[in-house]
């Protein structure tokens, strides 16, 4: 009897003292010169990324440097290679990567942690997570692919009908994934009524996407609604739908930026579409990046940190990819005409 | 048939294949396509053509001096955004200032180009390359990541692309493509009939020729290519009004379809030979088979890329050996009935 309530104290001490020692609270003021580069430079979504970052990197009071380092749009997959190269060359110690070109970039995020820098993803991450440690997922990806089935079926209502996919670009890995976990959705008996006929990449310019989404309409006279993922395609195809007098007929739904998206949702273009905070996506993966870039979490699956204002998160395994460990952040928020002009002041 | 063909230039004919090669296409896609041929191809292809036949036109100029302007693509990504921005902060603007600002930007643009390649000699796709990485990067600098959003942007402007000039049914003639078709008519009435016109074929065919005959070259260079920045200054303001919503990634890709164009409308890469007309075509075939080819279901969205690089192979090709031939023959033939 008395053995027993020893092992129970033994074994509930382990465990609180595990948990005091995982829950990470930052040690400000430790040096580290990190780099933060979007997928490429001028899309408002990832310069309010840097204002996150930029928010944490003052917070913390961090002497070293941040900067953000983006390539050119034209130069997206070789710019992105390109910089994370140099990073690695002058000894920065840890970069934030939101991935555009696939695996491509994994031998360079290899080389990159054999130099000892610290690689985190965040928005979208290297699908093999090869040569990356953690990424910072906006939110859980399956539940992406959820909450595009769910207002696919809300806007085509219960009558049913025809869906396309206006995606970004092919290489894109978070767009691929929310992609495959829609469809995956989509066999719930459920969403029986509404199919989805077509998936076509806009590359996320405004006129590559605009032509896209006038080709759907063409190509599916009984199409109800394109689904954009992606806050270029979304407001290129509810201009599209807009100028072509085509609203009443073909709705627009995705993720959009409620500042780009105002108009066409109170005038029933896009009467629903969704988003996370892309300030405080780079808050938190400031937050990782610092703490493993200084040594005070190691990223391995289990541990938990404190991020600044957003409280705290636990680092584990990524369910969307067999190797990835992930911080999962959230939560989605969904634009309607209650709340959209309130979001995009 | 043969014995009226060959009265015809041989430039004429190559239009007249182009118009037949466009028809040709229409029949072909109206067999696969069920519901093909209907009042919204039109007013489909007609808009999206008015955008890439200004920036051809552009390109032609500088094509027939035997120079290429691959800077064209940041030129309208950089005009749409600078004006877009401009409207966006003051929504007064009167349209006509507006139209004039994005021509003048896209002209100083063209400009620069042009002192480079005329002045210091400088080879145009060596120039070219490097200010259309140049404008781009000025362009990102300048957005600071920002958008245009179409929002902020006035209300003739949005309501710009659906005004039509002439409606017939569901057929609508708009009044971007009436802008189109004067810069056409203005344009090849320019290089048919202007002294400055014949001078620049004839800088395209022999450039020391032109020289020795004493053609101010390298003037005539540096205003074509201010021309051509200026058309692209103009497409970057249609390109504003039909997308409204504008990123640092606006017009990539538009060098090489205004290229591809030119050539396929039959102006030779090497100067000197093609026509505005040409180019116009060109534009409408390349567009139509892209608009298209969307909607054939086997093409997949990789092979259609593909499928525009063969045509500009193929259309080159046939211009080498071909088309010489047969100019050949014309000059023979009227050499011999002149004499």
């Amino acid at each position: 009897m008395h053995k027993k309530i020893i092992s129970i104290l033994t074994v509930t001490a382990l465990l609180f003292g595990a948990t005091v020692m995982a829950h990470t609270i930052a040690k400000k003021g430790m040096r580290a010169d990190l780099v933060l580069m979007p997928k490429f430079l001028g899309i408002l979504v990832f310069d309010q990324a840097n204002n996150g970052a930029q928010e944490a990197h003052k917070e913390l009071g961090n002497p070293g440097k941040l900067e953000f380092l983006g390539p050119t749009p034209e130069n997206s997959v070789a710019g992105q290679i390109e910089i994370l190269t140099t990073a690695t060359t002058q000894g920065q110690d840890g970069i934030m990567i939101s991935n555009n070109a696939g695996d491509q970039i994994a031998p360079a995020a290899k080389a990159a942690r054999a130099k000892g820098m610290t690689v985190v993803t965040w928005d979208s991450p290297i699908p093999s997570a090869d040569g990356e440690q953690l990424f910072i997922a906006q939110v859980d990806f399956n539940e992406t692919g959820m909450v595009m089935a769910d207002m696919a079926l809300n806007i085509i209502g219960p009558g049913g009908g025809e869906f396309a996919v206006l995606s970004a670009t092919p290489d894109a890995a978070n767009q691929n994934a929310w992609n495959a976990s829609m469809k995956e959705h989509l066999k719930d008996p459920k969403y029986s009524k509404i199919k989805l006929v077509d998936l076509v990449y806009g590359d996320d310019q405004s006129e590559k996407s605009y032509n896209q989404a006038l080709a759907l309409v063409d190509k599916y006279p009984n199409l109800k609604l394109i689904m954009a993922p992606t806050t270029v395609g979304i407001a290129a195809a509810a201009k599209a739908m807009q100028d072509e007098g085509l609203c009443d007929q073909v709705k627009v739904s995705g993720l959009g930026l409620p500042a780009e998206m105002v108009s066409y949702t109170l005038n029933g273009c896009a009467p629903e579409f969704a988003l996370w905070s892309f300030v405080d996506l780079g808050y938190l993966s400031y937050y990782a990046t610092y703490m493993m870039a200084t040594g005070q979490i190691e990223g391995v699956a289990g541990e938990t940190f404190k991020a600044g204002r957003m409280g705290y998160y636990t680092i584990e395994k990524d369910p969307t990819r067999d190797k990835g460990l992930r911080v999962k952040m959230g939560p989605f928020s969904v634009y309607n005409k209650d709340n959209v002009e309130a979001a995009s002041k | 048939m043969v014995k009226y063909l060959s009265q015809v230039r041989p430039e004429k004919q190559r239009e007249l294949v182009l118009l037949l090669l466009i028809l040709l296409v229409v029949i072909f896609f109206a067999m696969m396509i069920p519901n093909y041929l209907n009042a919204r191809l039109f007013n489909r292809v007609s808009t999206s053509v008015a955008i890439m036949a200004v920036l051809a036109i552009g390109q032609t100029l500088v094509v027939l001096t035997r120079n290429i302007d691959l800077s064209v693509g940041s030129i309208v990504g950089f005009t749409a955004y600078f004006v877009g921005q401009q409207l966006s902060h003051n929504n007064e603007i009167e349209p006509m200032v507006a139209v004039l600002m994005a021509i003048g930007v896209g002209a100083l643009m063209g400009g620069f180009n042009g002192i480079l390649v005329a002045y210091c000699r400088v080879p145009a796709i060596i120039v070219t390359l490097g200010t259309m990485a140049l404008f781009r990067t000025l362009l990102v600098e300048y957005s600071d990541a920002q958008t245009v959003l179409t929002v902020n942007l006035p209300q003739w402007l949005l309501d710009f692309p659906r005004l039509n000039v002439l409606s017939h049914g569901r057929l609508h003639l708009r009044f971007v493509v009436v802008i189109m078709l004067a810069v056409v008519v203005l344009f090849q009435l320019f290089l048919r009939f202007s002294s400055f016109g014949r001078k620049l074929y004839a800088i395209g065919s022999n450039p020391e020729a032109a020289n020795n005959a004493g053609f101010p070259t390298q003037r005539i260079v540096l205003i074509s290519f201010l021309l051509c920045g200026a058309l692209a200054g103009l497409t970057g303001f249609l390109f504003l009004a039909r997308f409204g919503n504008i990123t640092v990634v606006a017009g990539i890709g538009f060098e090489l379809k205004s290229v591809a164009a030119v050539v396929v409308g039959g102006v030779n890469i090497f100067g000197g030979s093609g026509s505005i007309l040409g180019a116009t075509l060109g534009a409408i075939l390349i567009d139509l088979l892209e608009n298209s080819l969307i909607r054939w279901l086997q093409i997949s969205e990789f092979w259609r890329d593909a499928l525009l690089g063969l045509l500009i192979l193929t259309s080159v090709a046939t211009d080498s050996i071909f088309m010489k031939r047969i100019r050949l023959y014309w000059a023979k033939r009227h050499a011999a009935s002149t004499s």
